[in-house]
């Protein structure tokens, strides 16, 4: 074991602060320079795998019933088992809606937990802060998304940034509330990079990547030095976080811009257009497959939001009623894109060698009502519902946890959100007990101490 | 141990007295110019159970500034009235017999007493529901929303969310399930006891012990018949916490007390019952005892709830800075707002940053007030200008300027959601109607008396668009208070507010103001809000409709056949109502320093205190006394010596952010920024659907395409939360102002200021100063200027290449426009 303490962090020839944590022993974090870090994997110091591993976290945005999808209970009362089947999946003994014809078949691969639960407000917002976060803000602490967490420890693996948020981040969704999709206390420079583009259109591009063709190398030189003379005289902006944060993200962006494989990471043109309609001609599907590229290329966590608000929108948020959706509207709708568009994933993953290295963890903020309701839909329930994981460790064909007779409440094994986030964590390689720098640099835990990950899982 | 071995003896004599061991050879000493005293100074015990907690507590210039925990040494003046134990880890004075009494503390040679009356204590021990059992569910986190308080319950039994409705509760418990959750013939067999103890498997886990007060109280109230909430019981009237300000260093412990009034007069201690929340935790935390710990420096506070009351302790952590006294002394004052300022700066003990340049302050004044940059002749004339009162007189003009009416129109506008939805006809009246009263400088109160009562065409009556837009009379009320109230009252749509002293009752009651405002559309699609004479919102606790009321004033004749909004517009915009001018006097601060006194600018919830109390109720009082003249508020402001001081920080305020200690710098908000870009560049932005000439801040409709704007964080205008706008740095931002179109275009623009300037063989030397002034309010620095001018000469070789000289001149004066429009001393407000 190697015991090692020391300032956290090192300066990259680009002037970007780069934190490479690792955990080494007990002792907590110290950083180390690539070459440190090469050096200890060769010394079997680190576990190789597991720090090169990345995640997609798919985040069902509106909130998928679990009594229309992963947790069926055909011998419940009609008004509870609504208007779906179970079928069998290839894996015995594990039976899901037949709304999800294409899951049933990659049910080896992927692991159930059905007793996920939390305990805070029934909005939408509150769910997204502690799925994605592993807490509930309080006390003016907004902590920050697991992806970003990973890119303050592990830094960017590339010229890409470490965490990307595609197509776009979370938007309205009744609560009013900050929805966890970002660094908080960390600060914006662990924010993640928002796409805000739709790579379904066929003119997606991501915006302003590239300078204007008219900008060669040597003006793009120019205007680099200029600019840095005009920086240099100004002294104000030290005790600024706001302007901290222009310089990072502008050398970010000098890096993302220059880099051809960056560029190349984000052209889906390069795929054949049959792999394309596999995943689905559509926002969620081309989303999935430019994940599987970014992951491709370096990138170490990637969120994908199904949906980006519940209002006039066809989502998981089946209230039944407008501007919300209908069974019907997830039936038609939802449930057939987000089938196809997971299994191609899935299967694009296992066909690239890639699934072992890939955490896909397919995540929402709540389940819903046990009963339908008047309007023929159902509304929030955050006592029980279902979430998954493929990959990056996870053994496939396990379900995790069981709900009571009509899913309404665990009755095994039941899961709090943070033991999601720590089950993120556990499969990158992270030690729990690290520590981030929280408000006015006290040291925050990863996960609060007795957190653990979902072992039954691995 | 000098106290404990000496009177360890005495205390044992019949003044009964006590004496606590100190745990190190140190017993706390008493610093000198400091008092101790004995908290509470006064106080009651009523009845058999009645206690107190104690604290001994450190004085300092009229502020406590920490407890003292060792080698304390208490007397009581009369054992038969009054007797002090050590409990629970601190004193605690418990009745003896009925009579007056005193208290004396010694401690380190110093003396402090407490005067304390015991009565009624013949009386039976009796426990209320409403007062005690619910105080019991809800510290236990019995009735919370993680559990039996959750909308649904939890396994079949429901409280209401922190006990808000004792009746409900009382019939959950001794009623439902069969009645088996109390047996008042056995109370220990009760489930009511035998869950939360562990007894019986509980999925909550275990809430108390059986050798508990919370146990006690219930077993108690169990054997003595369950008595129901009764209209006579004592209601809580309000809440103290003791010591309401506290001055600690950190690593410091304070121990916090809690005291409830009730309405027959009598006072109980609730330390045990009450729930603690810290608000600022990197200053402070709390625990569930309400011991706090501190472990950051600033302001912090501590919000402690009971029975649906509130109560806010709060807490400064001076900076360890070593500052002569001068330096607050010597510091200039120019009106109330830097009087108050350096107060609250000297207690925490940070030092205030000089005064900005003319230049930085003429930038400054500019942008935050009028939202454009001054011409290129405004900037030199008031460089030259000599006179001491230039800036006064600069303020006085911009007041005054027809950019005002666009700038405040504009915000005002987001505040109020102008919007394209609402059609052409109604958006046009609404953004008119605003604009009238911003160039008339209405006063606010009277602004928003128009507004709330507004009704009529909303094509001819602007104001009446605000009804139109929030068209239930949930979403109006809700709205209403947040706009101009600051305060968001939605938490008790369905539950008494938990962080604030709002009710079920009065959200209804405030709710039923609006249920009879009503619109109809005539055939043009013109919608006419009206007044109905009938129809009243149900609460549902009741099933019947609540009074009209709004918020804590009197209630309306819910039988009265006026338009409610008459009432509640006098009731809001009244000079006695504190949260108005308070409000309306936050959101204008904010725009000028960047921060509000309350932060968030929505969010002025009594658990979410000023930074600077004193000076957001001086300033909301001068507004008041100006008759709600915004212009006269905005003067005091741009006047101060705090808004007029420098962003550069000095090595001990370099952590301040909410003190104003200095300016601090602050993107520009994205419609001011647009229209920089373009006035520096000479090529205006075009909006589609609006004239050429137009800025963004002159647009009304949010939704006009605009990618920069957009992703510099315009509001959508959807719903009433400043929180709307972001004006966050993203890599989104940095990568349109590098490689997208707005910079590029502009630059790059046939007719363009670059190419007026270059028609006019200005040499490279003369471009860079212009350049300077236009963006930057500033000449450029001799050593700036002959480097700008080296790289110019040196690419100009290079990168020519095929191009002609001209054009490649042209090119050059491009990059270097390019490289003052992507800075931050331009894209900031400093």
């Amino acid at each position: 074991m190697i015991e090692l303490t020391g300032e956290g962090s090192t300066r990259t020839c680009d002037g970007m602060t780069r934190r490479d944590f690792l955990q080494v022993g007990t002792l907590g974090a110290i950083g180390l320079t690539l070459s440190q870090m090469e050096a200890l994997k060769a010394a079997g110091a680190v576990d190789k795998d597991k720090s090169e591993r990345s995640v997609i976290m798919i985040f069902n945005l509106g909130a998928p019933s679990q009594l229309d999808t992963f947790d069926m209970k055909p011998d419940a009362p009609l008004e509870i088992r609504g208007p779906f089947k179970p079928i069998q999946t290839t894996t015995p003994g594990i039976q899901i809606s037949d709304m999800l014809p294409l899951h049933a078949k990659h049910a080896d691969k992927f692991s159930l937990v059905r007793s996920c639960y939390h305990t805070a407000a029934a909005v939408h917002d509150t769910g997204h802060q502690m799925m994605q976060t592993g807490r509930l803000f309080a006390g003016g602490l907004n902590t920050p998304h697991a992806g970003c967490a990973t890119a303050y420890l592990r830094g960017r693996r590339t010229d890409l940034p470490a965490h990307i948020v595609l197509p776009e981040p979370m938007g309205r969704t009744g609560g009013l509330l900050p929805h966890g999709q970002d660094a908080g206390f960390l600060g914006k420079a662990y924010d993640p990079l928002n796409l805000n583009a739709d790579p379904s259109k066929p003119e997606f591009k991501v915006p302003d990547l590239l300078p204007p063709a008219e900008i060669g190398e040597a003006r793009l030189e120019r205007r680099r030095k200029l600019r840095g003379v005009v920086e240099e005289t100004v002294d104000r902006f030290e005790a600024s976080e706001s302007a901290k944060l222009v310089d990072s993200n502008f050398q970010s962006a000098f890096r993302l811009m220059t880099s051809p494989e960056a560029r190349a990471a984000f052209d889906l043109s390069k795929e054949p257009k049959k792999v394309r309609e596999r995943y689905g001609m559509n926002r969620f599907g081309q989303c999935c497959l430019l994940a599987r590229r970014l992951v491709e290329a370096g990138v170490r966590f990637v969120t994908v939001n199904t949906f980006i608000t519940v209002f006039d929108e066809i989502t998981w948020d089946i209230h039944g009623s407008l501007p919300f959706t209908s069974i019907e509207g997830m039936r038609e709708i939802v449930a057939p894109m987000y089938d196809q568009a997971y299994s191609a994933l899935i299967e694009d993953l296992v066909d690239r060698g890639m699934l072992d290295d890939t955490l896909v963890a397919n995540l929402a903020e709540f389940g819903r009502t046990p009963k339908v309701n008047p309007a023929g839909g159902r509304d929030h329930w955050p006592q029980c519902w279902t979430i998954y994981f493929a990959g990056g460790g996870v053994q496939g064909g396990r379900v995790v946890g069981r709900s009571d007779e009509i899913a309404a409440y665990p009755v095994e094994r039941p899961v709090e959100p943070a033991e999601v986030v720590a089950t993120i964590y556990k499969s990158l390689g992270l030690d729990l007990e690290t520590t981030l720098p929280g408000p006015q640099g006290r040291p925050f835990p990863l996960v609060d101490y007795g957190v653990h990950e979902i072992r039954e899982l691995f | 141990m000098p106290g404990g071995g000496r009177d360890r003896r005495a205390s044992c004599g019949p003044a009964l007295s006590f004496v606590f061991m100190a745990k190190l050879l140190l017993v706390a000493p008493a610093v000198r110019g400091e008092e101790v005293v004995l908290l509470p100074e006064e106080f009651s015990l009523h009845g058999p159970a009645s206690k107190q907690r104690l604290l001994v507590e450190r004085v300092r210039d009229g502020s406590y500034v920490g407890q003292v925990e060792d080698g304390i040494h208490v007397v009581s003046s009369d054992p038969h009235v009054v007797r002090v134990e050590k409990k629970e880890g601190g004193l605690v004075a418990l009745p003896v017999g009925n009579g007056e009494a005193q208290l004396t503390v010694k401690v380190g040679g110093k003396t402090a007493t407490a005067a304390v009356i015991v009565s009624n204590h013949q009386d039976s021990v009796s426990w209320t529901f409403r007062n005690h059992v619910v105080s019991v569910m809800a510290k236990t986190g019995c009735n919370s929303g993680a559990c039996h308080g959750a909308v649904a319950g939890k396994n079949g039994f429901r409280l209401s969310l922190r006990g808000y409705d004792p009746h409900g509760d009382f019939n959950a418990l001794t009623r439902h399930a069969s009645s088996r959750r109390v047996i008042p013939s056995d109370p220990g067999r009760s489930l009511l006891l035998l869950k939360p103890t562990g007894a019986l498997p509980h999925k909550g886990g275990v809430r108390f012990s059986p050798d508990s007060l919370d146990y006690r109280v219930v077993s108690e109230w169990i054997a003595a018949g369950m008595p129901p909430p009764r209209d006579e019981d004592p209601r809580i009237e309000r809440l103290e916490i003791i010591p309401a300000h506290v001055v600690l260093d950190p690593g410091a412990r304070q121990q916090l007390l809690v005291r409830a009034h009730f309405s027959d007069g009598h006072l109980e201690d609730v330390t045990h019952w009450a729930k603690y929340t810290a608000t600022n935790t990197s200053v402070a935390e709390v625990d569930d005892q309400g011991q706090l710990s501190i472990t950051g420096h600033g302001e912090g506070a501590v919000s402690a709830w009971y029975l649906s009351h509130i109560v806010v302790a709060t807490l400064t952590v001076p900076y360890p800075l070593d500052l002569s006294q001068e330096t607050f002394t010597r510091a200039e004052r120019r009106n109330f707002i830097d009087q108050l300022v350096l107060e609250k700066l000297e207690s925490l003990n940070l030092p205030p940053s000089p005064q900005a340049t003319d230049s930085e302050f003429l930038r400054r004044a500019f942008m935050d007030t009028i939202g454009v940059l001054p011409t290129v002749e405004e900037t030199r004339s008031f460089l030259l200008e000599r006179k001491a009162d230039k800036r006064d007189r600069l303020i006085e003009s911009l007041l005054e300027r027809p950019e005002f009416v666009d700038y405040w129109t504009y915000k005002w506008s987001d505040l109020l959601l102008v919007r394209g939805r609402l059609g052409p006809e109604a958006m046009w009246a609404y953004a008119n109607w605003i604009r009238d009263a911003v160039s008339a400088n209405t006063p606010w109160d009277e602004m928003v008396r128009s507004l709330v009562t507004a009704t009529g065409s909303t094509f001819e009556n602007g104001a009446a668009n605000f009804f139109d837009l929030h068209d239930d009379p949930y979403d109006m009320a809700e709205t209403t208070s947040v706009a101009f109230l600051g305060m968001s009252i939605n938490c008790a749509r369905c539950h008494n507010h938990p962080m604030e002293k709002w009710t079920n009752n009065q959200y209804y009651g405030f709710v039923n103001l609006f249920a009879r405002v009503r619109a109809k559309v005539d055939s043009t699609g013109n919608r006419i809000v009206f007044n109905a004479t009938s129809g009243d919102v149900i609460q549902p606790l009741t099933g019947r409709p609540q009074a009209p009321r709004p918020l804590d004033a009197e209630p309306l004749d819910i039988h009265a056949p006026e338009d409610r909004r008459l009432y509640l517009a006098t009731w809001l915009t009244s000079p006695e109502n504190p949260y108005f001018a308070r409000s309306i006097t936050n959101r204008v601060w904010a725009n000028f320093l960047g921060v509000g006194l309350v932060e968030k600018v929505d969010d002025l919830r009594r658990t979410n205190p000023s930074s600077n109390e004193k000076l957001l109720t001086a300033a909301a009082r001068f507004l008041i006394e100006q008759d709600f003249n915004l212009k006269a508020l905005m003067r005091a402001i741009l006047q101060s010596k705090t808004y007029q001081a420098s962003s550069r920080p000095l090595p001990g305020n370099l952590e301040d952010r909410r003190f104003y200690s200095r300016f601090y710098p602050r993107r520009l908000m994205a419609e001011v920024l647009l229209d920089a870009i373009s006035r520096v560049t000479g090529a205006p932005s075009e909006f589609p659907g609006y004239p050429p000439s137009w800025r963004a801040l002159q647009i009304p409709d949010p939704a006009v395409a605009s990618y920069f704007l957009e992703s510099f964080g315009r509001p959508k205008r959807e719903i009433t939360c400043a929180c709307e706008r972001s004006a966050e740095p993203s890599m989104a931002q940095v990568l349109h102002l590098t490689n997208g179109d707005t910079i590029n275009k502009k630059v790059a623009a046939k007719g363009n200021h670059i190419e007026r300037l270059l028609a006019t063989k200005a040499s490279d030397e003369k471009i860079i100063e212009e350049l300077y002034l236009r963006a930057l309010c500033r000449y450029p620095k001799p050593p700036e200027k002959k480097k700008l001018l080296e790289i110019l000469s040196e690419t100009r070789k290079s990168a020519s290449g095929e191009t002609s000289s001209g054009e490649e001149r042209r090119l050059a004066t491009e990059d270097l426009y390019w490289s003052v429009l992507t800075s931050k001393e331009f894209l900031f407000n400093h």
